[in-house]
Order: C-alpha cells, then structure tokens, then sequence
C-alpha cells in the first residue's frame, strides 16, 4: 500500500516538474518571432512564406493552422503568451473582436497608399465602426456555374424568369435545371441582396420581416420546388459533378472539383432580377490579416509587423496568393496584370465585387446566421407559411441580439 | 433433443449475421468509398463493390498527411491517459467498493450526478485553469484533462464490479495475513479484469477519438493527435476529399479494434473459474 | 467489517489522487460556471466581466418559452425510448453471446463494436450523407431499387427522431453489450445448474437470476448510460441542425436549444446561467428517478 502510495506521489510530482520545465523553455535569442494564425491550405501558406523570406534571420515568421480558429482566438485572445500576433481570416468577425477589445487598427501599421489602392468594396468590407482593421489581401464571391453540355453561352438565361423557366422545363428523369445550397443564409445572398433586402442592416437591426425579404424568399421558393431537398454542399456539388445538374450558383472553390470530374463548366453574369432589375448579387467574403493589440504591445514586434504587411500588401504578393486560393485579389493594381486578365473566374468576381454587398461585419451577425437559416428551413422545406415565419425569426434575432449584450 | 439444435444453431448465427450487418453498414460505406478510385462521396450507382478499385486513397493517406506523428502523439497520449487513469481509479474504486466510511455515500451520489455535467460547457474553464499553470500546450495538461472527465466514470464502474466479489475471499486472504496493497493486486485485480479492461478500453477509446479538447489546448499541428487531424481533413466546402476521409477513419479505427480483439481473451472473469462455492 | 477510526483518514488518503483530479477537472469548471453566469461576460465585456448578480438567471427563466418545454419534452422522450431499447435489445444480444451453441463468439463480438471504434461525428456524418441523404443514400437508392419512392428521412419530426434513435442505439449498443457481457459471465453457474435441475424454464431462469445478479454490476453503466443520452447533443444537432446543411425537422433536446438560443450568442454569461439551470434540472431528474432506496442499494 505504502508503496503504490508513494509511486502516485512520485508520478504527480514527476508531472509538475515536466510541465513547469515545459513552460520555461523561452526562447532567449535575437530573432523576433512573429506568429501567424489562419485555416488555409498549405499552397496559400507556401506563397506567403516564400514572400516572407528576406525578412529572416531577424524576423522569424511561425504560421500555425488553427481549424476552429474563431473559436480558440475568443479563448485566448488578449494572453500574450498564447495569442498569435496576427491571423489570416475572414473580414466578418471583425466586429466581434473589436468588440472585445484585442484587435488593432490596420491604419496605424500600413501607409495610407495601402489603403486606397484597395478595391472599393473590400475596403467597406474591412471596416467596422469607422475604422479598418483588416488589411484584406483576396476576396470571393458566388458565381454562376454552368455545365456546357446542356447548355450553350448564347443560351445563359439573362433574367431570373428565364432561368425559372429553363428549370421548369428541364428539371425530370433526375435532371436538375438548377440547383443551389437553397436553404442555407450564405446562399441565399444573392437573392435577398437582388431584391434589396438585408438580413441586418449596419446599425445592426435584423430585418428579416421586411418587404423586400418577404419578396425574396416567396421568388425564391419558386426555384427551390424544382431542387432536392438537402442543402449542403455535398449534394450540390455531387450533383453538378455528376451532370445531374444543369446550372448553379457556387463559390469559386467548387470550379477545380467540378473541372476533375470533367465537366466543361461555364461562367456567367448573375441572372438580373425581373422584378427590381438588379442583378442576383452575392456576399463578398473578403480574406485578410488582422493584428492583435498584443502583436503591438512590443515596439521590436511592432516595427516587424509594419514590414511584415508592407511586403503583404505588394501586387505581386496578392496575385500569386489570389491564383493559388483561386480567388480575386484585393488590390485594383492588380488588374492590370495578364495572369489576372486572363483568368476568367478571377475576373468573373471582380465584375461581381462591383455590387457585391460585403457580409456584415457587426457582432449581431452571429447570431443571424442561425436564425436564418431555421427561416429558411421552415420556408423552403417545411412548407410553412412565408409571413409568419419571417415574423418569427425576426421576433427570434431581436431576442437573440438581446441576449448578447 | 439433438435434432433441435442445428436449427437453433443455424437461427443464432443468422441472427448475428444480420446484426453485425447493421452495426457495419456505415463503415462497410465508408469501407468501399475508400476503395473506389473516383473519389466522389455520392454517387447516384453505387454498389458495395466498387467498380474501379484503388489504393490510392490510403496512399493519400500516408503521404499527404502526418498521419503517423498522430498516430505517436495519439498513442503517448492514450497510453498515459489510460495508465494514470487505472492507477488513480482502482484504489479509489477499492476504497469506495470495501470499506464504508463517513461520507462515503454522499460523495458517490455527489459524484454520480456530477458526472451530468456536459464537459464541453467545461471548457473554457478548463482552458482558464490550465493557462494559469502554463499548461496549455503540453502533453500533461491534456493527460490531467482527459483523466480526469473520465476519473468519475472510471471509480464508479469498477467500484461496481469490486461490490460483486465476495467478501469471503478478501476476508480469507487477510486472515492469511496480506496487506491491503496485496488484496488488491493479487486479489481484487485478476478477479475484476473483465471490468478493469472494459473501463481501460472506454478511456483508451475516449481519448484515441477525442478532438475537441486536443484541437483547443495544443496548438502547432506537429501535436496533433488522429482525431483533430481527421476533424481538419473533413470534406467541407473549401477542402478535402470524402474518399480520403473515410480512409483515414478507417486507418484511425484499425488500432482500437485489433486491441479489443487480442483483449478479448483477458475479459474472462476468473470468479467463474473455482474460487469460492456456496 | 473494520471500522476504525484511522479506516476513514486512509480511505480518503488513497482515493484522494482521484477525487483531486475530479476536483479539478469536473468540480472547478462547474464552480467556475456559476461565477460567470453571475457575471455579465458577453462580446462587449469580454475580457473584464463585471458581476451583475442573477440577472441572467431572470433572463433565462423568462424568456423560456414554449419551445423550451416542447424541447424539455422531447429530452424525457428521447431518453426513456433511447434506455428501454438499449437495455433490452443489449440485454438480448449478450445473452445470446453466452449461448452455449455459439461457436465465432469472439468474431461477432468484434464485429459488433465496431461503432464504438470510430470517432463518433465520422459516424454521424457517415449515417447522415451515406445513408440517409434523400438523394444518394444508401437507403433510398435501395428502396428505389425495390421500385418504391425515396423518403425523406430526416425531413420530419418523427422520423428524424427515430433516425436519430437508431443512430444512438448503433453508437451505443456496443459499450452496454460489452458490460452486460462481462456481467454475465461473473454470475456463478452454479446458480444455473441447480435451476436447471429444479427444472426453471430459460425463461424463469433469466428472470430470476441473471437480472438480479446483473443488477449491482451494470448498475454504474445504466447510470452513466443514462446521462451520456441526455447530454447527447452530437447526434440531433449534426444530423438536423447544423447551419448549411438543416433538414427541416425541428426535434430540439434541451443541449441543442439552450446552444441555439444561448451559446451562439456570445453571452457566457447567459449561456453559463442556462447551463446551470438545465445541470440542476439533470440533478434533480437524477434524485427522482435514481435514488430510490432499491437502486441505492445497488449502488
């Protein structure tokens, strides 16, 4: 007895020794370690290393992929010890951060050139309260895909009663006329921007009752009785891998899945909304750094971030990163490059940025995405009736936004 | 009475047949999707057999992937969990199962309906707790954290299989006059191996499958473990591959299974074999 | 049995590794909630909460509405329908293991835990896309195959939750079959003989033997088992309510509506102050239905 006692006194004093050894090994040398949070995937890192490079051996940069980094960055965010000092991330939890106070202003690391030769929308998008806390780097919107086997270039529908009426006509035998992630908020974008509606506006009022949404999603259900009734992603891009499907409306990130199962994928302008004469117009996901206030607390850490963005926000940078995430880059110097000119989804989406509606920013977002989606879900799947359940989700968001002050 | 029990026997083995059908028709799934050469997830045609097979799926596997710097991370920091945890829970359970003493019974009732507590609402608590002692990014800390949501869950299902030895073969060893220490090991241990190895197996399973905890507390993918590595390989819209996905869960079950296998043969109880009668 | 004095201070002394751990990693966390829920820690006081007392407390029982009961409901459902099925279906298939005339027992025991093996969101993403996608999965291709029309099988309230139900019952079957296995094989065949000769019929056998002798043994797991359906929150918040892939059914447990309206709001506060609530509502569920004199004599 005496003797497992002490074994499991031993082992509880062996372990707080490691685990204070662990923590004491900091490191003591010269290099500024810069560290860098971001989901990417590994060819966006490489380009942003190799850009890196003739910044070392004094500054040293450490990327670390982070898969729930939205989450983690909440636990950890104002801890010196464990917060990154930048990351690479969407623009549309800007608010949320600032709001808990650990995000710095992009304005005061990078010179004002950098700012303004910033595609327009990206800038609006980078915003939040007044001030820019993201320098943004690349940006993506939806695009309308178009399997070339059903459908010729001359015959993209132009108005959105034309698409309704090609669905109508070509949806059997398990064919598809179109399809999309119909009752997810992100896809819904297009349309409930088209008619003029928002999901909430910049003060942060839901609006999920208005007129215009109301409109936007009794159009919409139109097209959703002639889809399947999953809306997730994997269904949608089976289906237009398969040539099950004969149109859609996806993200960039669908094209080279599509083009290896060897479909002949076209690209078109957005169907123009009959009713309101605007174009079927998405949300603008912008991909950016942001800088913690604890990056900046050191001034050596401070003047390495400055360099750090500086190399960032050169063109050549933002190409080679916008052509290895295949997405738009943010900068409009950029194109005027032929390797942008020329690639035809890049400038699909820079066309598309010009109306784009940037995806809010503002903490109450978070909470909208949810609520919208169970509208969605009780409009498009179950069947229920379109004014009531607005009400509903509207009288839901404006309790939800309650709860979180 | 002989000609009955072909058929019975016959009927039985049906029965498990179809059973074990349905408890593998997922992986059976996944199974053949790791298989297939053409890697969409959904196909409209699909057969259990895949019309092209390939391997290059489990080569995907090994190549793009660290897999096998999981698989070490995964394994140290199961056998370590599972370890502690055994070494800390069978004298409690022991305690608890043999002698009554004063609040015995309110604790085992406190505990009971501690263990209601959803541990992810613990989290950030958790996480609180282990960067006050700088353990946030060390293997320890995870090793303490698992250990203990499972210490509960440890102590009480084995203190129930120690109530079921009877107290005439403790009583007898004492009498011979062994310490408490060697009731236990030579005693208590080898008659409550079934429970012992089942608990052992719920904690190596815990932790072999646990991503939550370890994609929070250990940053740097160099100490990712089989599971938060297989949470970031999930096919989402941005990355992934279904076909590559169910190989890697396949890869990452294997070693659970061979290990429930070879451990079968130690679930025998002893207490059937001799021991105490009437 | 030996009741010195000194029993107690040893009994503590050994199990204390244990309880300190359990201090630390169950205890803390749940004290630590309850100071937070006594706070006001939301987006906007992230990082310096002050304590505004049981505000959120009121917050939380007022707002309680309808779908809060509809889903305190359905929690009781779910695990009342969950427990019977796993206990007597585990309860089936180990005896039948310990059937004398089973030769590959050691094979179909393998075999049938497989799902425990897998990390349990692999399987449910695997149940929901594999097998239950109205387009391609396994099911429906079946059943058109067969010449009928594809269900939507998680569309509806009712059947998403038995879809949900046999998703549970296949991720859980396995752990209770294996104690309930191991339990039988600890009962004392001498029982059975002498009831053999007394001339008990299996089925009197099985009644009044087996059961009473598995009781104290899988006690521990029927408890345990009872939480973990429960707290089960995986199951119904990734096969239907998960944003970008909903399937129009609105079955909430208690966990996925207090996610939904607390926890995506980014009020710890709130959020902590709801899982207090639903942890006491858990304790005295657990009180009523546990610890009657009989089932604390099992314990």
């Amino acid at each position: 007895m005496k003797r497992k006692h002490l074994t499991i006194v031993l082992f509880l004093v062996l372990a707080t020794i490691l685990s204070l050894s662990c923590s004491k090994q900091k490191d003591e040398n010269s290099p500024i370690t810069i560290t860098i949070w971001h989901d990417k995937e590994d060819v966006v890192v490489d380009v942003i290393k190799q850009a890196l490079e003739p910044l070392s051996p004094d500054i040293v940069v450490n990327f670390e992929r982070k898969a729930s980094l939205a989450e983690t960055l909440k636990l950890v965010g104002n801890n010196p010890q464990t917060a990154p000092d930048m990351y690479l991330y969407a623009h549309d939890k800007i608010g949320v951060y600032v709001e808990m106070g650990i995000l710095e202003p992009i304005t005061n690391l990078v010179n004002s050139e950098s700012i303004e030769t910033l595609v327009p929308m990206t800038k609006t998008a980078a915003t939040y309260k007044g001030k820019i806390y993201q320098l943004p780097i690349y940006f993506e919107t939806l695009l309308f895909l178009y399997n070339k086997k059903y459908m010729k270039p001359e015959e993209v529908p132009s108005t959105t009663d034309e698409l309704l009426t090609y669905v109508q006509n070509k949806t059997k035998y398990g064919h598809f006329g179109y399809i999309e992630q119909h009752s997810t908020p992100y896809y819904f974008g297009p349309w409930i921007n088209g008619f003029g509606g928002k999901v909430i506006d910049e003060e942060g009022n839901p609006c999920l009752d208005s007129k215009e949404t109301l409109q936007a999603l009794a159009y919409h259900l139109k097209f959703v009785k002639y889809m399947p009734d999953e809306t997730e992603y994997a269904t949608v891009n089976t289906l237009f891998s398969e040539g099950k499907a004969h149109t859609t409306i996806g993200g960039p990130w669908l094209i080279p899945t599509i083009k290896k199962a060897g479909i002949d994928v076209g690209i078109a302008n957005m169907p123009i909304i009959n009713q309101t004469g605007k174009p079927l117009t998405p949300y603008l996901g912008v991909q950016g750094f942001q800088v913690l206030k604890t990056g900046v607390q050191n001034p050596e850490k401070k003047e390495a971030i400055i360099k750090i963005l500086q190399i960032l926000s050169s063109e050549e940078v933002e190409i080679k990163l916008a052509l290895a995430s295949g997405c738009a880059p943010a900068r409009e110097g950029c194109y005027s490059y032929d390797s942008i000119k020329n690639d035809e989804i890049v400038m699909a989406m820079r066309n598309t940025a010009e109306n784009a509606v940037p995806m809010p920013n503002i903490p109450e977002m978070d909470v909208m995405w949810t609520v919208t989606g169970n509208l969605l879900t009780a409009v498009n799947m179950s069947g229920k009736d379109i004014e009531t359940s607005a009400k509903q989700a509207q009288e839901k968001a404006l309790s939800l936004i309650e709860n979180m002050k | 009475m002989k000609k009955k029990n072909p058929l019975k026997i016959f009927t039985i083995n049906i029965f498990f047949i179809i059973a074990c059908f349905f408890a593998l028709l997922p992986i059976l799934y996944a199974f053949s999707l790791s298989l297939n050469a053409n890697s969409s997830i959904l196909s409209s045609d699909f057969s259990f057999i895949p019309k092209v097979l390939s391997l290059k799926n489990y080569k995907a596997v090994f190549v793009e992937k660290p897999v096998i710097m999981w698989f070490l991370n995964t394994f140290s920091l199961a056998f370590f969990t599972v370890i502690l945890s055994l070494s800390v829970s069978i004298p409690a359970a022991y305690m608890f199962s043999e002698f009554s003493f004063k609040g015995k019974k309110p604790i085992i009732r406190i505990l009971i309906l501690l263990y209601s507590f959803p541990s992810i609402l613990s989290m950030f608590a958790i996480y609180k707790l282990l960067s006050n002692l700088n353990l946030i990014n060390t293997r320890i800390g995870l090793v303490i954290v698992y250990t203990g949501t499972m210490a509960i869950f440890g102590l009480i299902n084995m203190k129930g299989y120690f109530d079921t030895i009877p107290n005439e073969i403790e009583d007898a060893a004492r009498l011979d006059g062994a310490s408490d220490f060697m009731v236990v090991r030579k005693i208590i241990i080898p008659l409550a191996r079934p429970s012992i190895i089942v608990t052992g197996i719920q904690v190596l399973i815990y932790v072999w499958n646990e991503y939550i905890f370890a994609i929070n507390f250990m940053t740097g993918s160099d100490k990712f473990t089989l599971a938060s590595g297989l949470y970031t390989m999930q096919a989402t819209e941005k990355s992934g591959s279904w076909a590559v996905f169910s190989a890697a869960s396949i890869v990452i079950s294997i070693p659970i299974l061979t290990i429930f296998f070879l451990s079968q043969k130690y679930m025998i109880s002893g207490l059937t074999s001799g021991g105490v009668k009437g | 049995m030996k009741l010195k004095k000194n029993d107690s201070f040893k009994c503590y002394l050994i199990s204390s590794p244990s309880l300190a751990l359990i201090a630390l990693i169950v205890v803390f966390p749940i004290i630590y909630t309850f100071y937070i829920s006594l706070t006001n820690m939301n987006t906007y006081h992230w990082f310096n909460p002050e304590i505004i007392g049981f505000k959120n407390y009121k917050q939380a029982l007022f707002v309680m509405d309808s779908g809060f009961l509809k889903a305190i409901f359905i929690t009781i459902v779910w695990t009342a329908v969950n427990m019977v099925f796993q206990m007597v279906i585990a309860f089936s298939i180990a005896s039948l293991l310990n059937s004398p005339l089973l030769k590959y027992r050691r094979l179909y025991k393998t075999i049938l835990m497989f799902p425990w093996a897998m990390p349990g969101y692999v399987s449910i993403l695997l149940w929901k896309t594999g097998m239950f996608n109205s387009q391609f999965g396994l099911l429906n291709q079946w059943l058109t195959k067969l010449g009928f029309s594809s269900i939507r099988w998680l569309a509806s309230d009712l059947s998403a939750f038995i879809c949900c139900t046999v998703v549970n019952l296949w991720l859980a079957l396995p752990f209770m079959i294996m104690i309930i296995d191991g339990g039988l094989q600890s009962i004392d065949r001498s029982f059975y003989e002498s009831a053999t000769m007394d001339g008990a019929s299996t089925f009197c056998k099985a009644v009044k033997i087996t059961i009473p002798c598995l009781k104290p043994i899988i006690g521990p797991a029927v408890i345990i088992t009872l939480f973990t359906t429960f707290k089960q929150f995986d199951i119904i918040y990734l096969m239907t309510r998960q944003p970008g892939s909903q399937t129009g059914s609105t079955i909430q447990t208690i966990i996925t509506y207090a996610y939904e309206n607390a926890f995506i709001s980014n009020n710890y506060g709130y959020s902590s102050s709801i899982s207090i609530i639903i942890f006491i509502m858990l304790m005295v569920f657990a009180r009523f239905s546990l610890f009657t004199n009989k089932k604390e004599e099992a314990l």
